[in-house]
C-alpha cells in the first residue's frame, strides 16, 4: 500500500460530487457572496455548515487513518491514539449526518472540496499531529462552540447536546496533539518548530482573509433559521474557552487573533 | 445512509426543515447541455454558457466525438448556494461512457453554464 497518498486516491461514492476548493470559492464569487466560507447571514448557513462539518469529520477519519499507516515506527501509544481517534471521527461522522437529515439536509446536497485533506501532506509525525490535532481540531473547537451558542439561541436542545458531545472529544484531540507533537520533537527544537510552522500555515489557511473575531466583537446580524428570527454573529469567531479546555496557551490564542484580522490566506 | 423513511409516527427529534428542491429548470438546463454534448453542437452549447463558462464548456465538447453517444444519464447534483453542480455520463454502444461535471447557475434569468470538467478516465474532480 502507498504512503502519503493523494486526494484523489480516496474513495468516495459515484453519485458525490466533488470539487476543488478553488472552484467552489469561484462559486461562491459568482454568486456574489465571500469565497472562503458559508456565513450566518446566508439563507443556508446551518444545511452548508452541518454539511462542511460532516465531510471534514469523514476527512478527519481518513487522516487519522493515514497517520497510523504512514509511521509505522512511531510508538505504539501514539499509534493506539490514532487509532481511537479514527474510531471517534467516524462516530462524529455519524453523528452530524443525522443532523443533516434533521436540518432538512443530506450528505451530498452540497459539493466537498479537498482542503482538509492537503493539511496531511507532510511525512513527519510531529507535523502530522501539529496541523491536524491542533490546527484542524482547534478550527473544530472554534466552529463547534459556535454552533452550540446559535443552537441556545434557537433553543434547539438537539444540534446544541450533539455538537457539544462531538466538542468533548474534539478537545481531547487538540490535547493528543499538543502530547505528540513535543514527545516527539523532544531534544530536537528545529523540528518542532518544523511542526508548529506546519501548524501555523493550517491556522493562516483558515483564517478567510481575516473575517475571524473573538465572540465578543463579533458584529450580530439578524437571520432567520430554523423558523425564528434572532440575532447572530456575524464571522466566524475563535472559541478561546473551548481552545484554553484543549490546552493551547493564552499565547497562541492571541496570536491567532492577531494573524485573523491580518491574514489573507487566499 | 439510507433514508430512514416517513418519521411521523416515530418517537424522536423530527426534521426541523423540509430539504430543498431541486429546481426542475436546472435539470431540464443540464439535459440541453447533455444533449447538445451528444450532437457536437458546439453552437447551441455556446448560447448554454455564460462567457466566462464558454471556454471550459467548449474544451470539453471538443473532447466529445459526434455521434457517438446517444443516451444521457446525471448521476449526482450537489450545490453551492444557488449553483447547482451536475455530474452525468454520455453512454454508447462502442465506447466507453464519457464523464462531465458542470456547474448550472441562473444567469439573466436562464440557467446557464458556469464552468465544466472533463472527469473522463480520472477517479474524479480532485484529480489534478
Amino acid at each position: 500500500m502507498e504512503r502519503m497518498i493523494a486526494v484523489d486516491k480516496l474513495a468516495r461514492p459515484d453519485n458525490h460530487i466533488l470539487a476543488p476548493l478553488e472552484r467552489l470559492f469561484q462559486a461562491r464569487v459568482d454568486q456574489g457572496f465571500s469565497p472562503t466560507n458559508v456565513m450566518p447571514h446566508e439563507e443556508d448557513f446551518l444545511k452548508a455548515r452541518l454539511h462542511g462539518i460532516a465531510v471534514g469529520e469523514m476527512q478527519a477519519m481518513e487522516a487519522a487513518g493515514r497517520t497510523l499507516f504512514d509511521f509505522p515506527d512511531a510508538p505504539w501509544e501514539f499509534q493506539l491514539d490514532m487509532a481511537r481517534q479514527v474510531w471517534d471521527e467516524s462516530r462524529h461522522a455519524e453523528i452530524f449526518i443525522k443532523l443533516l437529515e434533521y436540518v432538512g439536509s443530506f450528505l451530498g446536497e452540497f459539493v466537498e472540496t479537498e482542503v482538509l485533506w492537503s493539511c496531511t501532506q507532510i511525512d513527519d509525525p510531529a507535523c502530522r499531529v501539529a496541523g491536524i490535532n491542533r490546527g484542524l481540531e482547534g478550527l473544530a473547537c472554534d466552529v463547534f462552540e459556535q454552533i452550540i451558542r446559535l443552537a441556545q439561541r434557537m433553543g434547539d436542545a438537539v444540534i446544541e447536546r450533539a455538537v457539544d458531545y462531538v466538542l468533548a472529544d474534539e478537545i481531547t484531540h487538540v490535547r493528543m496533539g499538543s502530547k505528540w507533537m513535543r514527545k516527539l520533537t523532544e531534544g530536537d527544537p528545529a523540528r518542532l518548530k518544523q511542526a508548529q510552522d506546519f501548524q501555523e500555515n493550517i491556522d493562516n489557511l483558515f483564517n478567510f482573509q481575516g473575517g475571524r473575531t473573538t465572540q465578543e466583537a463579533a458584529p450580530q446580524v439578524p437571520i432567520e433559521i430554523g423558523g425564528r428570527a434572532i440575532d447572530f454573529d456575524a464571522t466566524l469567531t475563535i472559541a478561546r474557552e473551548a481552545r484554553m479546555l484543549a490546552g493551547f496557551t493564552d499565547e497562541e490564542i492571541d496570536r491567532l487573533l492577531k494573524a485573523a484580522s491580518r491574514s489573507a490566506a487566499y | 445512509m439510507g433514508d430512514l423513511g416517513d418519521r411521523v409516527n416515530v418517537m424522536g427529534p423530527q426534521p426541523m426543515a423540509k430539504r430543498s428542491e431541486i429546481p426542475a429548470a436546472m435539470l431540464e438546463a443540464a439535459r440541453r447541455v447533455l444533449e447538445g454534448l451528444a450532437a457536437g453542437d458546439a453552437t447551441g452549447l455556446a448560447a448554454l454558457a455564460v462567457p466566462s463558462g464558454a471556454g471550459e464548456l467548449a474544451a470539453v465538447a471538443a473532447a466529445v466525438m459526434p455521434g457517438t453517444y446517444d443516451q444521457h444519464r446525471i448521476i449526482a447534483t450537489a450545490r453551492i448556494n444557488d449553483h447547482h453542480y451536475v455530474k452525468a455520463r454520455l453512454h454508447g454502444p462502442r465506447t466507453e461512457a464519457f464523464t462531465v461535471q458542470f456547474r448550472l447557475g441562473e444567469y439573466a434569468g436562464e440557467w446557464r453554464v458556469w464552468e465544466a470538467m472533463n472527469l473522463t478516465g480520472k477517479r474524479g474532480a480532485w484529480a489534478r
